[in-house]
């Protein structure tokens, strides 16, 4: 099944280096044809702007830098580097009520003694004091929300900034063997994440097959404002507990096979265990009377501490006579119960110039994990685990989008691409008390992106 | 075949954009490579 090269690409530059690029941010390099020797360059500046605005809830301004240089012949080195800013409102998890609610949240610690001034925080809330243990040298400030009647708890105040950073080589051993080695970290106000990555891939049949295999390792620290909650107590403006860390290993096995001239296929396997805090510190789940339905208490989340993901991922992509076709299919499942299929279909049209228009269509579905409750029922034993995170829910996502690319010259391109995201799951489940009947238990989620891109190779 | 598009990874840094917003959306993640610095998004 040997490949015979084609005519060099209009870019021959740019192009070449972003598979290169491409390659190296993989956990395993994929397959691909041989190409012809020629002048390539050593650099490339990969850019990315991000919009992203959900309808009604957060908001977020993300720019991207990525830089890969190629050492030599056979060494290949990647950095990145992302910021990514968030603002606006967040489910708290709680379910909505026909009588107006109040959320309280730790604010700020202070010296016993300081004189309080602040009377607001941003979001509107209402700042107090909470009375200090005996003997305590410091004291809380809590931030407490008042929710309209009939209104979907979200909580206003959520504002964040995330730095990321990672950097990865790749290194071509010989004899169709190349191994690759990364170290990412990323930091918020209120969360670490730092992780290694090794992987290693071996081309056979004459570069028509890859085999791949990596591993990662990632350490996190949640430190949550207000302090880290215990698991099922109810919501107060008390000062919480320590940090928490998790910690979390994956793996990847894959094979990558060019199947015809103008079809390369890939398959992977998935593995990843995680051991720690799987709490989100700030959603919290409602109690509600098991007869009129209104919430008679807020309790924090508990979610098990062990968690094990599979996942199987196949890749293809199609050259037609002009365009390229690429179709991606994912299964998952975790033990957690949650369940999940995604479809993936992306059809570049090439306009002249080496312009392209790229419409995209994404489904996913996914079932709800089995400690999954929209809200507790007052009077009932509480269960060992419990969160009203919506994103634990079963519901369905579809995804349309549109890409236009184009090359500014020889060694630049710019593209835009714009898509609309629609979550939607069971807002009214048939099992709904009293007031809940009347109450949207799951508000559609609806967001847009904007994502500007620039590369420029030298 | 030898074109860069076709390459399974073509564009990583919009397939990291994709992940990371999915990541913070839905309750599955991963499958073709690691995520690499998690979050905890909201």
């Amino acid at each position: 099944m040997q490949l015979k090269a084609k005519a060099p690409p209009a870019m021959p530059g740019l192009r070449r280096m972003l598979a290169t690029a491409a390659t190296g941010l993989l956990a395993g390099a994929h397959a691909q044809a041989q190409e012809p020797p020629a002048e390539v360059p050593t650099t490339t500046i990969d850019t990315g702007l991000l919009y992203y605005h959900e309808n009604g809830r957060v908001s977020a301004i993300e720019p991207d830098f990525n830089l890969t240089q190629q050492i030599d012949d056979n060494s290949t080195l990647s950095l990145g580097f992302t910021v990514d800013s968030v603002t606006g409102p967040t489910p708290l998890g709680a379910v909505p009520s026909t009588l107006p609610q109040s959320y309280v949240h730790p604010y700020k610690v202070i010296p016993l003694g300081t004189p309080v001034t602040v009377t607001t925080a941003s979001g509107g809330s209402v700042v107090t004091l909470v009375p200090p243990a005996t003997g305590a040298t410091t004291q809380t400030l809590s931030a407490t929300r008042t929710v309209p009647p009939n209104t979907y708890p979200l909580d206003t105040t959520f504002k964040d900034l995330r730095y990321a950073a990672n950097a990865g080589w790749q290194q071509v051993l010989g004899a169709g063997v190349t191994v690759n080695g990364g170290l990412a970290y990323s930091k918020e106000h209120d969360y670490r994440s730092e992780s290694v990555n090794f992987g290693v891939s071996k081309d056979l049949n004459q570069h028509n097959t890859t085999l791949n295999a990596g591993v990662n390792y990632e350490s996190d620290l949640s430190f949550p404002l207000g302090g880290t909650p215990t698991p099922l107590t109810v919501m107060s403006g008390d000062w919480k507990g320590p940090d928490a860390s998790r910690s979390e290993v994956d793996a990847v096995l894959g094979l990558t096979q060019v199947m015809t001239r103008r079809w390369i296929s890939s398959l992977s396997y998935s593995y990843s265990e995680s051991h720690g805090y799987q709490n989100d510190p700030y959603k919290i789940i409602s109690v509600v009377d098991p007869v009129s339905g209104q919430p008679v208490s807020q309790l924090y989340e508990n979610r098990p501490g062990v968690r094990q993901k599979q996942s199987l991922y196949l890749e293809n992509k199609v050259h037609l006579s002009r365009d390229i076709v690429e179709f991606d299919l994912r299964g998952y499942r975790d033990d957690w119960g949650i369940k999940s299929v995604t479809a993936d279909l992306r059809y570049r049209y090439m306009l002249p110039g080496n312009a392209y228009l790229e419409p995209h269509a994404r489904y996913y579905q996914q079932g709800a994990a089995n400690f999954f409750d929209y809200y507790l029922v007052g009077g009932q034993p509480l269960p060992q685990y419990a969160s009203a995170d919506t994103r634990l829910a079963k519901f369905r996502a579809l995804t349309y989008g549109l890409k236009f690319g184009m090359p500014l010259d020889e060694n630049s391109e710019f593209n835009i691409r714009i898509e609309y995201y629609d979550q939607s799951g069971d807002g009214s489940p048939a099992f709904a008390i009293g007031q809940l009947r009347q109450q949207n238990l799951f508000p559609a989620l609806t967001a847009v992106t904007v994502l500007l891109g620039y590369s420029y190779a030298f | 075949m030898a074109e860069p598009a076709m390459s399974l990874n073509a564009d990583p840094l919009q397939a990291a954009v994709d992940d990371h917003i999915y990541f913070s959306k839905e309750g599955s993640s991963g499958g073709r490579s690691f995520a690499g610095g998690g979050c905890g998004c909201n």
